[in-house]
């Protein structure tokens, strides 16, 4: 195993809404006996909403500086952050002209490009590897898993860590746990809407509808995803969507560092399975 | 619709190409796989970003302007990754986006959607306290569906949240954290990077 330690950039979800996945991801790291540092007084990644590349670059030279200055790789458990990140870091590695007068803005803007930003899935399945996961397990996590990778992992090209069309590392994890994919290819790239959960809630609704639909006729007794936009549109809008829409679901959500948590041993509630909006408490019991 | 071609404005294209974003839209041409895989096109059946571009190489400025598709992309990037023109589709569509805020600012034309109300608001979180704060950001959003009244918003900001609220209560994702601002202790410099690139 290569990698010890590591920057660690929660993203503004992490202490709110997505708290599961932030006590999950921290604890299976511990487990692996990878350190995360955080990133000293980080600031939003700007996510979707700010659309000018410029100010999305500015604010995470910010970021980027702060763990260059630590001397480590930043790793996000949030897809977003993770897109911005290292778009932002592509952007000042090739224009010499942009970090310098970021360095003129402020001495705290002055980054190197010397440093990478990472998404918690492929430090797992890249950095760590399977074999040494594998070594670690010990609990087989029994279930059928529709392994849902949204946008930002394998697309756009210049940041995505997998295949645009299908994926697999979140696939290999589950199988690696003990757990089976169900056939979820025609969805497990679709957008969750998530981007227009406020401004047009009726086309994201429709857009996560049909995730968490796709999910349930293949048979799958809960959907593993890698992002807290996700999370927050499948999981902890779930019920809105049931009841806006009048259908039933009733589909557990969980992250994906939730699920290796399991098989590595962790408690549940270490794991934040009691946050999550759907019931999780089905899905423990076939954890043996 | 037949083409008005004496209302065509050629330097529409160039606008856009001096967006970040922008510029690579003279590289299309107009294969469709960008419609054709939208995930979009499957809910709102007229969706349709091939057509934005040609509309937008051939100068219809207006109409692409206030065409309130511009508003509804996911930023997906579905589009951007199958391109075989690397035209960067999702980005070229936030540039366009941007030229239509500026038209709006100048007071040539209003954009009917809340999407810019909302992305200002959540900049607004932003350049404040350095983090994105929730509350902050539904109430100025609401506030401002609301016509610019702050209990009109905090009322239909309330109905419309109040089984999801209760929901994340419920599972203690409501605490102090969630009330109220986390704030970046240095936000001297995040307010240096609003003032330079910031519209504001
Ligand atoms: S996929 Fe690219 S080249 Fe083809 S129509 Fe869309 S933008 Fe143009
Ligand atoms: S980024 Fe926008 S236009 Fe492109 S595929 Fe996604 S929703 Fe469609």
């Amino acid at each position: 195993m290569s990698v010890t330690k590591l920057a660690y950039y929660p993203g503004c979800p992490s202490e709110t809404t997505a708290m599961e996945q932030e006590m999950s991801t921290k604890a299976v790291f511990e487990k692996l006996g990878v350190e995360l540092v955080e990133v000293e007084d980080w600031n939003c990644c700007g996510a979707a909403e700010i659309e000018d590349p410029k100010l999305v670059h500015a604010l995470n030279a910010r970021n980027l500086a702060i763990a260059e200055r630590a001397g480590l790789d930043i790793v996000t458990p949030c897809s977003i952050c993770y897109y911005n990140l290292e778009r932002a870091n592509r952007a000042l590695q090739e224009d010499e002209g942009f970090r310098a007068k970021l360095r003129g803005i402020d001495p705290s803007l002055e980054y190197k490009g010397t440093i990478k930003a990472r998404h918690i899935l492929d430090i797992l399945m890249n950095e760590i590897g399977e074999a040494e996961l594998s070594s670690k397990v010990v609990k087989k996590v029994n279930l059928k898993v529709a392994p849902y990778y949204g946008c930002y992992i394998g697309r756009p090209p210049t940041t995505a860590f997998d295949d645009p069309d299908d994926p697999v590392l979140m696939d290999k994890l589950v199988e690696l746990i003990g757990g089976e994919c169900v056939p979820f290819s025609q969805t497990k790239t679709l957008c969750c809407g998530g981007p227009l959960m406020m401004t047009r809630a009726d086309i994201a609704f429709a857009m996560a509808r049909k995730v968490l639909e796709a999910a349930k006729n293949a048979g799958a007794d809960c959907v593993a995803l890698a992002c807290p936009l996700c999370g927050m549109m499948l999981d902890a809008k779930q019920p809105d969507i049931e009841a806006e829409l009048g259908i039933s679901i009733g589909m557990p959500v969980v992250y994906i560092t939730q699920l290796l948590g399991l098989a590595l041993g962790i408690e549940p509630n270490k794991l934040g399975l009691n946050k999550n909006a759907v019931e999780t408490k089905e899905i423990l019991g076939r954890v043996k | 619709m037949a083409i008005k071609t004496w209302e065509l404005d050629s330097g529409f294209k160039d606008e856009i190409m001096s967006e970040p974003g922008g510029e690579n839209l003279t590289k299309c041409f107009q294969c469709s796989t960008c419609t054709l895989g939208c995930p979009l096109t499957e809910i709102v059946a007229t969706y349709n970003p091939r057509k934005i571009i040609q509309m937008s190489l051939l100068g219809m400025r207006d109409e692409v302007l206030s065409n309130p598709d511009l508003w509804i992309c996911l930023i997906c990037q579905t589009c951007t990754a199958r391109c075989p023109q690397d035209v960067r589709i999702a980005d070229l569509l936030s540039a366009i986006r941007r030229v239509a805020e500026k038209e709006e600012k100048a007071g040539r034309l209003k954009i009917e959607s809340h999407r810019p109300l909302f992305d200002k608001a959540f900049e607004h979180q932003l350049a404040k306290y350095g983090r994105l704060y929730d509350m902050g950001l539904a109430m100025e959003y609401y506030k401002g569906k609301e016509g610019g009244s702050f209990f009109k918003g905090l009322l239909t900001m309330s109905k419309d949240y109040k089984d999801f609220g209760m929901r994340m209560f419920k599972k203690g994702k409501m605490g102090p954290k969630a009330m109220f601002p986390e704030k970046v202790k240095d936000r001297a410099v995040v307010k240096k990077i609003f003032a330079e690139f910031s519209e504001g």
